[in-house]
């Protein structure tokens, strides 16, 4: 694995002048780098360290930092389900198992490692919030997202992510336009307000 | 949806006191055929705010603009930006602006959908503020998840540039010159404290700097030149307060902090989304109101007012007004952790049915996965809160783990870390512990409530 001849001007003509240092140019760099190969190795380190004047230590060392740059082969299609709060609550666990269940995976490891179905196809792992909460529980396929995809839509969903996809969708509350419009009736349903009474 | 704005002296006032429903500022794209392109941005009065600056002002009347209008960055700090702005221009140049479009708050989400909606807005923000500091080049970072966002951006950057709204000599001002570049991220939290972003922007391990030297002080920000660092939001009010003026934006809303704000919120409300209201709408509106009530019409339990970095408040709070200024002062200030706090906005409810052991332990575990480890209260805290929290909330708990995490707690916050995350990793959890301490104990006695049963709310993997 190397970076290919495009990669290699890309990064010379147009991150590093985008910059006034050069090493600033890194990350555009990694990220090409993995777009090529699926993934970073050693030789990757060694190249572009080469072009930014960088020990590939150093580039190493950096690319180790930030989760989605991955140092080892991943599977075709990376699959990770959020776990922070607002799809916790809307369900994002029984989601996580039933897509491990499907691709024969264990889930409930307890940790945060990435497991790779042995075909190579699919890496899942649980993931942080992708800004998406309004469409918990929120999945994301290769730097896509799609939701919200409960327990019970999974199989549906390994079947047609497509049907699933949120991106450039407004957001729930702006099916309508962007007005925030008070719900119908809405004092029915809602108790009181506190200090209401007083 | 058409949407003309109103002139400037029309005599529409949004405030505290107005009937709504209000009119929508910042999110006037959204439903337009188009709305995120250039042509449509035209139409709905694009690009007249830098056009007024550039044409009509002079730099320092801009800042003078910005910083009547009182308008507070709206990234989590709540600084006021014209204040910045003008602090920034003091020290000599060249000098920098960096978008932090990073948003990786757990339950914070309006920046992604500002910029899908309108980057055009937010590039007219950038360009005022490059206008008014005296800025040739500017930076976009952008959470590395966020690629469908990045590509919105640098569609809207070459339509802006091949329409001469960026580039040299800038609507016809001589040497008026501004570069704009779009930069991702790479999943890291951290990356959203600004000069960790400036770390990562340079091609580094995204580990926070020591201040002073400040971002904006010569040595302290990008590159060590004077540096900007605003929130996408923050900068996608600057051009309507050039249009309208500082005086209609300073009364809509909280006094204190007004302007138009894009709340989310999430959990479990019926209706989740992106709100746009004046600053200060209460909590009682924004979850009853507008965001459709509870799901299963449970009570609220309790709230994470600014997403997963602050207080929680508790489910009886629900009068208290949302903003900077409210949530930062007595009484939602909890000594030795201090404020509440608001953050970006970004409201998470949960219901009488949450377990919020189970809640905070997912909590506790981000932030012990997302510290950068460079001090040692907030790697080595993080990871005890983690353990402890997670023991608790797998059914191990000892009664003495409650001590240990109000030991932990109090050595990591109160401000002894060199960035604000070691508060946040702290502020729920103590917040729990202070509102919701039965639960905690009925675990450690070997009492955990049965996974909220019935309720569709699982027990934690982990
Ligand atoms: C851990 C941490 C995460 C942060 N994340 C963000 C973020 O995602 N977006 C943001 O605009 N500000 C974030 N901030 C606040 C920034 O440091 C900074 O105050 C802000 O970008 C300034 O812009 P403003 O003045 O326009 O609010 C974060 C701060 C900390 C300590
Ligand atoms: S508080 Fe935590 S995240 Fe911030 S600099 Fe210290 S170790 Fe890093
Ligand atoms: S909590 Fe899952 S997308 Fe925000």
């Amino acid at each position: 694995m190397s970076l290919s001849q495009a990669a290699r001007d890309r990064i010379v003509n147009d991150f590093i002048p985008r910059y006034p240092s050069k090493r600033a140019a890194l990350m555009p760099s990694l990220w090409l780098a993995q777009e090529e190969a699926g993934w970073l190795g050693p030789e990757v380190f060694e190249e572009v360290g080469e072009l930014l004047d960088l020990h590939p230590t150093d580039v190493a060392s950096v690319a180790s930092f930030y989760v989605m740059f991955h140092r080892r082969k991943i599977g075709d299609r990376l699959i990770e389900v959020c776990e922070n709060p607002s799809c916790f609550l809307n369900g994002s666990d029984q989601t996580y198992a039933r897509i491990c269940d499907r691709l024969g995976l264990e889930a409930g490891h307890g940790g945060h490692g990435m497991q790779t179905t042995p075909d190579g196809k699919f890496s899942v792992r649980p993931t942080e919030c992708l800004a998406a909460c309004d469409y918990a529980p929120v999945v994301q396929v290769d730097l896509r997202f799609y939701g919200p995809v409960h327990e019970a839509d999974v199989d549906a969903f390994l079947a047609n992510m497509e049907a699933f996809s949120i991106q450039g969708k407004p957001s729930v509350s702006m099916a309508n336009g962007p007005q925030a419009v008070p719900v119908d009736g809405w004092e029915g349903h809602a108790p009181p307000a506190p200090g209401s009474a007083a | 949806m058409t949407q003309t704005p109103p002139a400037a002296d029309a005599p529409i006032q949004h405030g505290a006191g107005q009937p709504l429903p209000w009119e929508p500022v910042l999110m006037t794209a959204v439903g337009r055929e188009g709305g995120r392109f250039l042509p449509d941005y035209l139409l709905r009065g694009g690009y007249q705010g830098l056009t007024k600056a550039v044409q009509e002002m002079d730099p320092d009347s801009v800042i003078k603009e910005v910083t009547d209008s009182k308008l507070l960055g709206r990234g989590g700090a709540g600084f006021p930006t014209g204040v910045k702005w003008g602090g920034t221009k003091r020290n000599p140049g060249p000098r920098h602006l960096v978008v932090n479009a990073d948003e990786s708050e757990p339950g914070t989400y309006g920046n992604r959908y500002a910029i899908d909606a309108d980057p055009h807005g937010l590039i007219e923000g950038m360009l005022v503020c490059c206008f008014a500091v005296g800025i040739q080049q500017a930076y976009i970072y952008i959470r590395g998840e966020n690629l469908y966002g990045a590509e919105v951006l640098e569609h809207a950057l070459k339509e802006a540039y091949a329409a001469g709204y960026i580039g040299k000599n800038i609507l016809g001002k001589e040497g008026f010159n501004v570069d704009i570049s779009v930069t991702r991220g790479a999943g890291a939290y951290v990356c959203g404290e600004e000069t960790a972003l400036m770390e990562s922007l340079e091609g580094r391990r995204a580990q926070p700097r020591i201040r002073p030297p400040f971002p904006i002080e010569v040595g302290g920000g990008l590159f060590g030149r004077p540096t900007v660092v605003n929130n996408v939001e923050t900068l996608m009010c600057v051009p309507h307060i050039l249009v309208r003026g500082a005086a209609w934006f300073a009364s809509i809303g909280a006094p204190a902090c007004p302007g138009p704000k894009l709340y989310t919120i999430s959990g479990h409300v019926n209706r989740p989304g992106v709100y746009e209201l004046p600053m200060g709408t209460t909590l009682y509106d924004l979850i009853y109101k507008y965001a459709g009530g509870m799901k299963r019409n449970q009570k609220v339990k309790a709230v994470s007012p600014g997403a997963l970095a602050c207080q929680l408040l508790p489910g009886t709070d629900l009068n208290v007004q949302m903003d900077t200024a409210t949530l930062t002062r007595p009484p939602h200030w909890h000594p030795p952790f201090g404020p509440v706090g608001f953050g970006a906005g970004g409201i998470i409810v949960y219901g009488e049915e949450t377990d919020i052991v189970q809640v905070v332990a997912r909590a506790a575990g981000f932030f012990a996965r997302e510290s950068c480890g460079k001090c040692v209260p907030c790697r080595e805290g993080t990871h005890w809160m983690q353990d402890v929290l997670g023991r608790i909330a797998h059914g191990h708990g000892r009664p003495r783990d409650l001590g240990i995490l109000e030991d932990v707690t109090r050595n990591i916050g109160g401000r002894k870390t060199l960035c604000a995350l070691g508060d946040f990793s702290v502020n729920s959890v103590a917040s729990a512990l202070r509102l919701f301490r039965p639960e905690f104990e009925a675990y450690c006695n070997g009492h955990a409530r049965s996974s909220a049963a019935g309720s569709g709310v699982p027990v934690a993997a982990g």
